[in-house]
């Protein structure tokens, strides 16, 4: 081997590398906006874009170009991003942004409808500008069905125009990200509001409701009348109708606020499998202490009709099966204390806002493919409590049922237990799951949804939330397939207790800007999986969760681990697992290897890492509690 | 240099390369060297070539010396020892000239051991790279392999100056037992002691927060990691805190280069 070529060769090659320093890195290159398609969205509810589109109403928007990331993140409305940004949430799980860019419409001619929507005379004129280089009109008339919205323009004297017709003032990007940085977009006081606003909500609508069953008693059927049907109308309004036990094959028509009340599980009315066995078409109905049986057998509408709006087809198919109640345009009433037997669904209410169903019992299909859904709303805010639900397809489905409330109640054996579409603001709280495909799910984008305090074992799924700015927090989810799965943006996953499943949080987003702070997750298969995306950073504030076995010391005694934890890593399973776990923990080598992987983690391939894992349980009792049972 | 002594720099280089080819052990000890490299990206994930950096940076600062210290700390002190020394001497050889042919001659195998391991590295990550969903736009990001090139020049610096204080050692040692002792010690020093010695220097007050970065580039380990992070791996350095001056660096590890070589000739033999 002749030193000269070997030694060529070695300094040929130096000297190309050497050249490295000539170049400038790519990073940081002058980029330009994407298609909004193409971006990864957040910030509105997916009903909120929906209603904006189908109306054919502009929405702001921004999209961000992080340093550490592949992805182009675009926000339904500049505030949105601006809260992103300002959290520094997005700085740390991304690195630092490298372009923003929102759409401008110096160009398009906005005007406002009456009610504050940006209607554009020329819609090709909206363009994407640099954010620093837009001004924005705020505090102006204008809305989007989120609430009011920022309007960005690329030229002042534009914005001024509008703000002289719609009020409110010009101000530049910096005004922009003071005014709108300081809401915390995620935090358990907001969440505490909203349970406590919910509840109380709930807490009157279930009182007032109580007093229709205190309406006078005007008809008693099978003495002032032959059939129920007959004494319903016979009876006046705001009366009760009483129906002593027996069974009575008929179905009913109530068209008058009324009340028609059985004697409990003795009184049978029967509809012979022929359609929907009692409807309700007036507010202030109430149906109490009456079994129902003979429900026809659509599970499923056949999608005829005279509906409009983008979700016509939905209204149509799962709004219109056969039901063992139903209630229509029935504002205001109440199902107290009644069984359905069902092949399809058990009480279905649609437009009838301030529902009430309280001690229902549903008895649906053993397979969920035959039946239907145990309490199916639509476009009603309803609360469901005390009730239990076996068998069938979703014990509470909801449809754009914003704010309703299902608490305390029983659900078993189906394919979801709470199934929640195109519904924000809802509160699922102390309910009980057990045997289901999932425990809750909540689809389609929408946002500040509270599940609390919730029990679901044996279930493949725990709880599975899409949408913004939601909680998930105390809930316990035992023996199962996946405990939760992290979705969703600026969500708040907390105070969970989590063992003995599959797989204990599933994160399965590739865009992760949820917290996921303070769960007890312990004797799962594998504690956590990721499934897609960058490195999710599970910690906030310096403290993350509490993983069963995670070695390490906590030698500053602040309750927080000083070793990272990486819940979905085989190696730091296994140390978790083995006794002999912290002495490998405490490897150089190992060391070596885990030292750099907390930095730049939008750069890196899947993985979750706990920079802060907890000594302790958040909720010690809880967990001895479930491990016990 | 006249043309007679670049013909003995190549002649006494071609000798030390010989001799580190000839001897299998070495083979071994490469081997083992890539293979703590190439695990770095096999078990830790790579995902981009700035990770990649930040993985590596530390194993690397570690691991260089060793490797440059066992291909150097016997480089002369067995020649002396064997009394071919004595042989090479009765040539008109000058004593620089000597040095530095030993010295090219390690070097090039040193270089070759640290540069193609680490080369090999890099591949992992676009071998592990996950492919993005075709639906979402895909941006830049400041991941640039340009970062890991310029770490592999760094790291080669880093190397050579190591190799020179081996050399340096290599003279120094009279026997065997002191070559060996000599030798970890030295590493120990260039590996954490320095570093322990400028931290004490803060506790005692003795270097402040201004004469810091001067400081440090007296640690050869120091003034690698200080160069790695101001070229190559600016973005995540340079994100908190601005990049670390690397003019200290530079002059710090081409002093120790120049400062060991210098040693060696002195003490190889007396004229």
């Amino acid at each position: 081997m002749d030193v000269r070529y070997v030694l060529g060769a070695v300094v040929v090659a130096f000297g190309l590398c050497g050249l490295a320093f000539t170049v400038q890195p790519a990073g940081g290159a002058a980029v330009s906006p994407v298609s909004f398609d193409e971006t990864l969205s957040m910030g509105m509810t997916g009903v909120d874009v929906r209603d904006a589109e189908a109306a054919g109403y502009e929405i702001p928007r921004g999209q961000a170009f992080y340093a550490q990331y592949q992805y182009v993140i675009g926000y339904y409305g500049v505030e949105a991003m601006v809260e992103q940004l300002e959290s520094g949430h997005a700085v740390r799980q991304f690195g630092e942004p490298v372009a923003l860019f929102v759409t401008e419409f110096s160009g398009a001619q906005p005007s406002l409808t009456d009610d504050g929507y940006l209607d554009l005379d020329n819609d090709p004129g909206v363009d994407w500008v640099r954010a620093d280089h837009a001004v924005y009109a705020v505090d102006s008339d204008a809305r989007t069905t989120a609430g009011p919205t920022v309007v960005p323009f690329e030229r002042r004297a534009d914005a001024e125009r509008f703000t002289d017709e719609y009020g409110g003032r010009v101000v530049d990007w910096d005004a922009v990200r003071e005014r709108y940085g300081e809401r915390p977009a995620v935090a358990r006081e907001r969440q505490a509001g909203l349970v406590e606003n919910r509840t109380a909500w709930a807490d009157r609508r279930v009182a007032a409701s109580a007093s229709l069953l205190d309406r006078p008693r005007s008809v008693v059927v099978g003495r002032d009348a032959p059939t129920v049907q007959a004494a319903v109308e016979r009876a006046p309004p705001n009366t009760t109708v009483y129906v002593p036990p027996g069974t009575y094959e008929e179905n009913v028509t109530i068209t008058k606020p009324l009340t028609l009340r059985g004697a409990g599980e003795r009184t049978v009315v029967d509809g012979g499998g022929n359609g929907t066995v009692i409807r309700a078409n007036a507010s202030g109905v109430a149906l109490a202490d009456l079994t129902i049986r003979g429900v026809g057998p659509r599970d499923l509408g056949t999608g005829e009709g005279n509906v409009s709006g983008w979700d016509a087809k939905i209204q149509l198919v799962y709004g219109r099966g056969d039901a063992g109640i139903l209630l229509s345009g029935a504002n205001r009433s109440l199902v107290s204390n009644v069984t359905v037997d069902t092949g399809a669904n058990g009480v279905i209410a649609r437009y009838s806002d301030g529902t009430v169903v309280d001690g229902l019992v549903v008895n649906g299909t053993d397979q969920w493919q035959d039946g239907s859904m145990g309490v199916l709303t639509m476009y009603s805010r309803a609360v469901v409590q005390e009730s239990t639900f076996e068998g069938g397809r979703d014990g509470v489905y909801t449809h754009r049922s914003d704010d309703l409330v299902v608490r305390n109640n029983e659900m078993r054996g189906m394919r979801y237990g709470v199934h929640e579409m195109y519904t924000s603001g809802a509160l699922v709280r102390n309910n009980t799951f057990s045997d289901a495909d999932a425990g809750v799910i909540v689809m389609s984008r929408p946002r500040e949804n509270v599940i609390l305090d919730n029990d679901v074992r044996d279930s493949d799924v725990g709880v599975s939330l899409a949408g913004d700015a939601s909680y998930v927090t105390g809930n316990v989810l035992v023996g199962g397939g996946t405990g939760m799965t992290i979705a969703g943006t600026r969500s708040m996953y907390a105070n969970n207790t989590v063992v003995d499943n599959d797989i204990g949080l599933r994160s399965d987003t590739i865009l992760p800007s949820n917290r996921v702070v303070e769960n007890d997750v312990a004797g799962n298969d594998a504690p956590a999986t990721a499934s897609s995306g960058p490195v999710a950073v599970w910690t906030s504030g310096g403290r993350g969760n509490y993983w069963a076995g995670a070695p390490g010391l906590d030698r500053d005694g602040d309750g927080v681990l000083d070793r990272p934890y990486r819940p979905a890593d085989e190696v730091d399973r296994a140390l978790a697992e083995s006794p002999a776990g912290p002495t490998v923990a405490r490897s150089p080598a190992l060391g070596l290897l885990r030292e750099a992987q907390a930095v730049a983690p939008g750069l890196r391939r899947s993985d979750v890492i706990d920079t802060g894992p907890l000594v302790e349980p958040s909720r010690p009792d809880v967990l001895t509690e479930v491990n016990a049972t | 240099m006249s043309d007679g002594r670049l013909r003995q720099v190549r002649a006494l280089a071609q000798r030390e390369l010989d001799a580190v080819v000839r001897t299998r052990t070495y083979l071994v000890l490469v081997t083992l060297f890539g293979l703590a490299v190439a695990s770095v990206p096999a078990l830790g994930g790579a995902g981009g070539y700035l990770p990649l950096v930040l993985n590596l940076m530390t194993p690397v600062e570690v691991l260089v010396p060793v490797l440059a210290f066992a291909f150097g700390y016997q480089a002369i002190r067995a020649d002396a020892e064997r009394g071919e020394l004595d042989v090479i001497r009765t040539y008109p050889v000058r004593r620089a000239t000597y040095v530095l042919g030993v010295f090219l001659g390690r070097a090039t195998a040193v270089l070759a051991a640290v540069l193609v391991p680490l080369a090999l590295a890099a591949t992992f990550v676009p071998l592990a790279s996950q492919p993005a969903p075709s639906f979402l736009a895909s941006a830049a990001t400041v991941d640039d392999p340009i970062y890991y090139v310029r770490f592999v020049s760094i790291t080669g610096v880093y190397a050579v100056v190591a190799l020179g204080i081996a050399v340096a050692v290599s003279t120094v040692a009279r026997t065997r037992r002191e070559g060996l002792a000599l030798a970890v010690s030295t590493l120990l020093v260039v590996v954490v002691g320095l570093d322990l010695a400028v931290v004490g220097g803060l506790t005692t007050g003795v270097v402040g927060p201004d004469g810091l970065g001067a400081t440090l580039a007296l640690s050869p380990a120091s003034a690698f990691r200080g160069l790695v992070l101001a070229f190559a791996a600016t973005p995540v350095a340079g994100a908190s805190a601005p990049a670390p001056a690397a003019l200290p660096s530079v002059v710090g590890l081409l002093g120790w280069l120049i400062g060991t070589l210098a040693l060696a000739t002195v003490t190889v033999w007396r004229t």
